[in-house]
């Protein structure tokens, strides 16, 4: 009752002390409430249409509070990004990740295919068929693998695996769109050849 | 007279069927000589499920020449220019080669610009019906693949000027995998400047595509076990890749209509599941047979990758 009645006071002397009705000294200063004074004065300068400051409206306190509210998904992955300062895209990429890592429930070779979207789409050398390779549902048993706890170390050995799978499928595609530009000739020039053997037989 | 009446109108249908029978056909063998004869001027975009690419495509007959331009508009690009039976590939990153032949090899599967005759035996033709595309009036003509482990390529053909207005790789669920559109053409009775201009330019000597380039020693190295119905060797060799420098034991496989690539290379570290990728009607099938890697590409379902990555064996 009585922090209820200190706030009510609080509050009419800082709008007293706005509008000028009360003395400005220690007595009255220590009971104004600075962050209602400055909405007050806020609330004044946009009745004016003092536009020349744009309102700024500062919500990082309120921002702050709800992050302080909010459950922690991973602590160690967080950890992990405060200490490991990002050496390369990709390590960057997956300290990123690994917060969320509990929840996504990803099959290795999805994941594989979604960073190998990454990695086609940034090399420059794309041609027609070597765009953006979209992951389809696995054609074959493959085991999900969730990549959820434990073994940072098996997960950055992934990582490099992972890597190389990524360069490699981005060559495989481009050698692959290379070679078949030479298919229709080589494919002439065979069925040439056995038209060929037919007629001298 | 009744008797006479339906003679007359059984020889009738005999007729029209016949002569449907021989159009679909037909309609491709005119649209391969259309794109050899007109000059013209066209925009396309090729539609995958998740990402479009467009391209300018020109021709022009000049001075009993063949002048072609494609080139990729998006991104960091790709050019290919043909004169006659010279054909130069422009990419970002690697230096422009030429290789002789006759046809830009883009996303339209070259032979429906020569005789597709040679796919009689792995594609029936069938007609289908009329539509509108590019807003010019169009037939549409599948080639059904005989073998179900293979796409359908289906085209849409201008009824008046021949000219390809559509196509597209579809499954045999019947679902559009990857798509070509026109989205633009003018067909002019002067060959295009910018095609004229390309005769004063200087372009690198084609590489020659040797005859024999299956190597008898890497051919011995793997035995591919199976291969979809009408899939025939056309090279095969150890090369290193462009972009990675890894070594891989190489073959490339054709049924006239499409291509696919068996790598054989040597695995790499760590436990990796097998699995596909797609794009369009482009799949990467990744094999991890334990002592070896197999990956299969080309533009053939997933399934069927599988199958010819697992067939894969080392030759005894």
């Amino acid at each position: 009752m009585a922090q209820a009645n200190k706030a009510e006071n609080e509050q009419v002397s800082t709008s007293e002390i706005f509008d000028g009705e009360r003395i400005l000294d220690d007595a009255s200063l220590s009971q104004l409430d600075s962050e209602k004074f400055s909405r007050y004065a806020m609330i004044g300068d946009a009745l004016r249409a003092k536009s020349d400051n744009a309102i700024t409206i500062d919500i990082t306190a309120s921002v702050a509070a709800a992050l302080a509210d909010e459950p922690c998904h991973n602590v160690k992955g967080i950890e992990e990004v405060a200490h490991q300062p990002a050496q390369s895209n990709v390590v960057s990429i997956s300290s990123w990740k690994k917060p969320f890592s509990q929840i996504a429930i990803a099959a290795s070779v999805a994941l594989v295919a979604v960073l190998g979207v990454n990695t086609m789409q940034q090399t420059p050398v794309v041609g027609d068929d070597l765009p953006v390779l979209q992951s389809i549902p696995v054609a074959g048993g493959v085991a999900p693998v969730s990549f959820s706890s434990e073994g940072s170390a098996l997960q950055s050995a992934q990582q490099g695996v992972r890597e190389l799978q990524q360069q490699r499928i981005g060559a495989l595609v481009l050698e692959h769109q290379r070679q078949s530009r030479m298919a229709h000739a080589l494919h002439q020039a065979k069925t040439e050849k056995v038209e060929e053997n037919k007629e001298s037989n | 007279m009744k008797p006479f009446i339906f003679l007359i109108s059984l020889c009738f249908s005999i007729v029209v069927q016949a002569s449907e029978l021989l159009s679909a056909k037909q309609l491709l063998q005119n649209m391969a000589t259309a794109v050899h004869q007109r000059n013209f001027d066209a925009s396309f975009v090729v539609m995958k499920e998740k990402g479009m690419e467009p391209y300018r495509w020109l021709h022009a007959q000049h001075q009993n020449q063949e002048l072609e331009l494609l080139s990729l508009l998006n991104g960091a690009g790709l050019e290919i220019v043909r004169v006659d039976d010279k054909v130069t590939y422009f990419e970002p990153q690697s230096t422009p080669y030429s290789i002789k032949t006759d046809t830009i090899a883009g996303p339209i599967p070259e032979v429906l610009f020569k005789d597709i005759a040679v796919l009689e035996q792995d594609y029936d033709f069938v007609l289908g019906g009329k539509g509108r595309i590019a807003g010019r009036p169009a037939q549409l003509v599948r080639l059904e693949s005989k073998d179900s482990g293979k796409y359908n390529y289906w085209l849409w053909i201008d009824t008046e000027s021949s000219l390809l207005l559509k196509a597209a790789y579809v499954n045999q669920v019947g679902e559009l995998l990857e798509q070509l559109q026109l989205t633009h053409i003018s067909v002019t009775p002067e060959p295009a400047q910018q095609l004229v201009e390309l005769l004063n330019r200087e372009f690198p000597e084609p590489t020659l595509v040797s005859e024999n380039v299956i190597s008898p020693q890497s051919q011995s190295n793997w035995q591919i076990d199976w291969l979809p119905q009408g899939f025939t060797l056309l090279k095969a060799d150890r090369h290193k890749l462009d972009l990675n420098n890894e070594l891989a034991d190489y073959y490339l496989f054709s049924d006239g209509l499409v291509e696919f690539s068996v790598f054989v290379q040597r695995p790499l570290a760590g436990k990796r599941p097998s699995g596909a990728l797609s794009s369009g009607a482009t799949t990467v099938y990744v094999h991890n047979s334990g002592a070896f890697d197999v990956s299969v590409v080309g533009k053939i379902p997933p399934q069927t990758a599988k199958s010819i990555a697992e067939s894969v064996k080392r030759a005894l």
